[in-house]
C-alpha cells in the first residue's frame, strides 16, 4: 500500500510542466510582494502554496491569470508561461487567458442567479453550448464532478445564494469547472467552510487532478499534506522552498520551512 | 400662531436660564467636589434645560393641534400653560439636583421623549394633510359627481358655472410627460452611474460625480426657463415644424426632456451608490470565468444591483409626476388628450396652481377641484413610493 502510495506521486510528478514562471516580482505602488520566484508547475498534480498571512501566496496565485490586472496599482515583471506561451505578452487577451485558468476564490461568491445561471455563466459567454440539450448537459457534467448534482438536481431554478456555505463553494468550483479550463486556481478555497463541507471540497480538489492542473492556496498545513503532490513555502515575499509534499513536510532543506511547519513561525 | 411667539421667546430665555441655575446648584451641592455627584454638573444642566423644552413644546403643538381643528384663536390662556409648564420644569430639575440625583439617566429619558415627539410630529403632519384634503375633497364631490369627474374626458373650467372637470386629459398629460422625462433620464442616467462606478478613475470620478450632482441643486423655475427659451423653439424649429407636427414652442417634448435633465442626478447618483454596494467579490467571480468588463456590468453587476435600481427609478417618476414649473413653462397650460408630442399638453399638477389662484371662494366646484386633483396625485405617488419600498426590500438581501 504504502508503495503505490509513493508510486503514483512519482508517476505524476513526472507529468510535463504546465506552468513556468521565471524571475516574477510583483509591486504594489513601491511595495515590494513577490521577489523573484521561479516555479514550474506540472500537469495533472495539485500544487500548494503554503506560507504565513502575507507572504505573497495569493498575489502569486493571482498572476497566473492576471487577475491582478484588476488592481490598477498593481505591476508584474518576469516571465510566466503557460504551454510556454507568455502569458504576459501584450498579444495575449487576459479574457481569454481566464477562461483557460478558472479560478475559485476564498469566500463562495455565487452570483445572484439560479444554480443553473451560475453554472451556465461561463459555457454561455464563451459559446461552449450550441443548443439548450448541451447546455444542460454541460451543467449536469460540471455538478456532478463538483459533487452537488444530487444536492442541487431538484432545485437548479433556486438561486444559488439559497444554498449552505460548503455547497455555495462547490457550485461555483461547478461554475469554474464549466468553462472547461486547463488550470484551476483555489484561494484558499476551503477557509469558510466547516469540517465536513472541508472533507467533501478535499476529496473534490483530489478528483480534478486526473483532468486538471490545480494550484491551491491554503494556510492550512494539514489541508497541503493531504490534496497536493508538491509544496511550495513562500515567506515574505521569497518562494523559500518547492518540493515534493511528502519532502517538504518530513524533511524540509531550509530552516525556515521547517520552522514554519513545525509552527515556531507564522 | 402670532401669539405663541412670546412663549418661544419665554422658553428659549427659561432654558438658558436653566442651564446656568442647574449648573451651578450642582456645584453648589457638590461643595465643591464634583466627584461627590453621581452626575455631573453638566449633566444636570443638560436635564434641566430639557425638561424646560420637552412638555412646553409639546403642549404648544397639541395647542396649535386644537386651535386648527375648533377653528378658535390662541388665547391668553394658552401662552400661561405654555410658560407655565416651562417653569414648572425648570423648578421641579432645579429642587431636584442632590448629590445623588441620576440626572443622566433623566437626560436621556427627556432625550427619547424629544425623539418620539419629533417622529409624532412627521405622522401627524401627513395624517393631517391627508383629512385636509379629504375633507375639501368630498365638499367638492358633494357639488360635482365622481363618475364626471374620473372619467369625463373633457377639462373646462368656466368660473360662471357648468364647468367640465374630467381629470383624464391631465393625468394622460402627466403620465406622457413623465413618461418621456423618464425614456430619458433612465437610460442616460443609468450609463452615467455605471461609467462611474465602473469605468471612470478617482480623479475623472470626483470631478464628474459632483458635477452631475449640480443638477440637482438647480431650481425648477430656471430649468422652466431653458424650457421656455431654448428647448422648446429648437424643437419648434428643427423638428416639430420641418416634420409637420404642429408649431407650438411649448410641448409635451420640450417639457418631458427638460424635466428628464432634472431628473438624471436622482437616477445616476442613487444608481451610482447602489453599483458600488455590489460587492467586489461578484465582479472578481465573473472576470474570474473570462467574462469580459462589459458582460460582467450587464450579467452580474446590474442585475444584482436591479432591485435598487429600480427602487431609484421610481422614486424619479414620483418627482416627475409632481414636478409643476417645468411644465407650465415647458408645455403650457392647455389641456389636451392627444397623442402628438409636439403639441401643448399640461399637468394635474399645473391645473391646481391655476384653479386656486385668482379669486377663490373655496364654495365652487371650480376651486374645490384642486383638492381633488391634489388627492389624486397623492395616492398615485404614494403607492410609486410604496412599490418601490417593497421592490427594494423583496430583492435586498439576494447576494447576502
Amino acid at each position: 500500500m504504502e508503495d503505490m502510495y509513493h508510486a503514483d506521486r512519482a508517476m505524476s510528478t513526472q507529468q510535463d510542466i504546465k506552468i513556468k514562471a521565471d524571475k516574477v516580482q510583483v509591486y504594489y505602488a513601491d511595495n515590494h510582494a513577490i521577489k523573484d520566484v521561479d516555479v514550474e508547475i506540472a500537469d495533472k498534480t495539485v500544487t500548494a502554496f503554503i506560507g504565513p498571512s502575507g507572504c505573497g501566496k495569493s498575489t502569486f496565485l493571482r498572476c497566473l491569470n492576471r487577475m491582478n490586472d484588476t488592481i490598477d496599482i498593481c505591476r508584474v515583471e518576469g516571465d510566466i508561461t503557460i504551454d510556454g506561451e507568455d502569458i504576459y505578452d501584450p498579444k495575449v487577451d487576459p479574457v481569454q487567458l481566464r477562461a483557460k485558468v478558472g479560478m475559485v476564490f476564498q469566500k463562495p461568491n455565487p452570483f445572484p442567479k439560479s444554480i443553473y445561471d451560475n453554472v451556465a455563466y461561463g459555457p454561455k459567454i464563451h459559446g461552449l453550448a450550441r443548443n439548450k440539450a448541451e447546455l444542460d448537459e454541460i451543467v449536469e457534467k460540471s455538478l456532478r464532478k463538483a459533487a452537488l448534482w444530487n444536492e442541487a438536481k431538484d432545485r437548479l431554478t433556486a438561486p444559488g445564494t439559497g444554498l449552505s456555505g460548503g455547497q455555495q463553494q462547490r457550485l461555483c468550483i461547478a461554475r469554474a469547472i464549466a468553462t472547461a479550463p486547463e488550470v484551476l486556481l483555489m484561494d484558499e478555497p476551503c477557509s469558510a467552510l466547516d469540517p465536513i463541507a472541508t472533507a467533501q471540497v478535499e476529496e473534490l480538489i483530489d478528483e480534478l487532478r486526473q483532468s486538471y492542473s490545480v494550484v491551491i492556496v491554503t494556510h492550512s498545513m494539514q489541508q497541503a499534506a493531504r490534496v497536493s503532490q508538491k509544496t511550495a513555502f513562500f515567506h515574505l515575499g521569497n518562494l523559500v522552498e518547492y518540493d515534493d509534499t511528502d519532502k517538504i513536510f518530513t524533511n524540509p532543506e531550509d530552516s525556515r520551512t521547517e520552522s514554519y511547519i513545525s509552527g515556531r513561525i507564522g | 400662531m402670532q401669539s405663541l411667539t412670546l412663549p418661544f421667546i419665554a422658553i428659549a430665555g427659561l432654558a438658558v436660564l436653566g442651564y446656568f441655575l442647574a449648573k451651578s446648584r450642582a456645584l453648589q451641592v457638590s461643595g465643591g467636589d464634583i466627584r461627590k455627584l453621581v452626575s455631573l454638573p453638566s449633566q444636570h444642566a443638560l436635564n434641566a434645560v430639557l425638561a424646560t423644552i420637552v412638555p412646553a413644546l409639546a403642549a404648544i403643538f397639541l395647542i396649535s393641534l386644537y386651535v386648527r381643528l375648533t377653528d378658535g384663536a390662541g388665547s391668553w390662556f394658552f401662552q400661561f400653560v405654555v410658560i407655565g409648564l416651562a417653569v414648572t420644569g425648570l423648578a421641579l430639575s432645579l429642587i431636584g439636583i442632590k448629590t445623588e440625583t441620576r440626572a443622566r439617566t433623566f437626560a436621556e429619558r427627556w432625550i427619547l421623549g424629544l425623539l418620539i415627539f419629533a417622529s409624532t410630529i412627521a405622522i401627524l403632519t401627513t395624517i393631517g394633510i391627508v383629512f385636509s384634503m379629504l375633507f375639501e375633497t368630498f365638499n367638492f364631490f358633494g357639488q360635482y359627481d365622481w363618475r364626471d369627474f374620473f372619467f369625463s374626458t373633457d377639462w373646462s373650467p368656466n368660473f360662471r358655472g357648468n364647468s367640465d372637470l374630467g381629470i383624464i386629459p391631465l393625468l394622460w398629460g402627466t403620465l406622457y410627460i413623465s413618461f418621456i422625462a423618464l425614456a430619458f433620464a433612465v437610460p442616460v442616467g443609468l450609463f452615467a452611474a455605471i461609467y462611474l462606478s465602473e469605468y471612470a478613475g478617482p480623479r475623472m470620478r470626483s470631478v464628474a460625480k459632483p458635477a452631475i450632482e449640480v443638477l440637482a441643486g438647480i431650481p425648477t423655475i430656471v430649468y422652466g426657463l431653458f424650457a421656455l427659451i431654448t428647448v422648446g423653439p429648437f424643437l419648434r424649429d428643427y423638428f416639430a415644424a420641418p416634420m409637420g407636427f404642429g408649431q407650438s414652442a411649448s410641448s409635451v417634448m420640450t417639457a418631458g426632456l427638460v424635466m428628464g435633465v432634472m431628473l438624471i442626478p436622482f437616477v445616476s447618483s442613487l444608481s451610482d451608490d447602489i453599483i458600488n454596494a455590489v460587492p467586489q467579490a461578484m465582479r472578481d467571480g465573473s472576470l474570474g470565468l473570462g467574462a469580459t468588463k462589459s458582460e460582467t456590468i450587464r450579467q452580474v453587476v446590474v442585475p444584482a444591483a436591479l432591485p435598487g435600481i429600480v427602487g431609484a427609478v421610481l422614486l424619479a417618476a414620483s418627482r416627475a409626476i409632481g414636478e409643476t414649473m417645468i411644465v407650465v413653462l415647458g408645455a403650457g397650460a392647455a389641456a389636451r388628450l392627444s397623442l402628438n408630442p409636439f403639441e401643448a399638453m399640461t399637468t394635474v399638477t399645473v391645473k391646481i396652481v391655476s384653479q386656486l389662484t385668482g379669486d377663490t371662494d373655496f364654495a365652487s366646484p371650480e376651486t374645490l377641484v384642486a383638492f381633488a386633483l391634489g388627492l389624486t396625485l397623492f395616492v398615485i405617488t404614494l403607492g410609486l413610493n410604496v412599490l418601490a419600498l417593497y421592490i427594494v426590500r423583496k430583492y435586498r438581501e439576494q447576494y447576502e
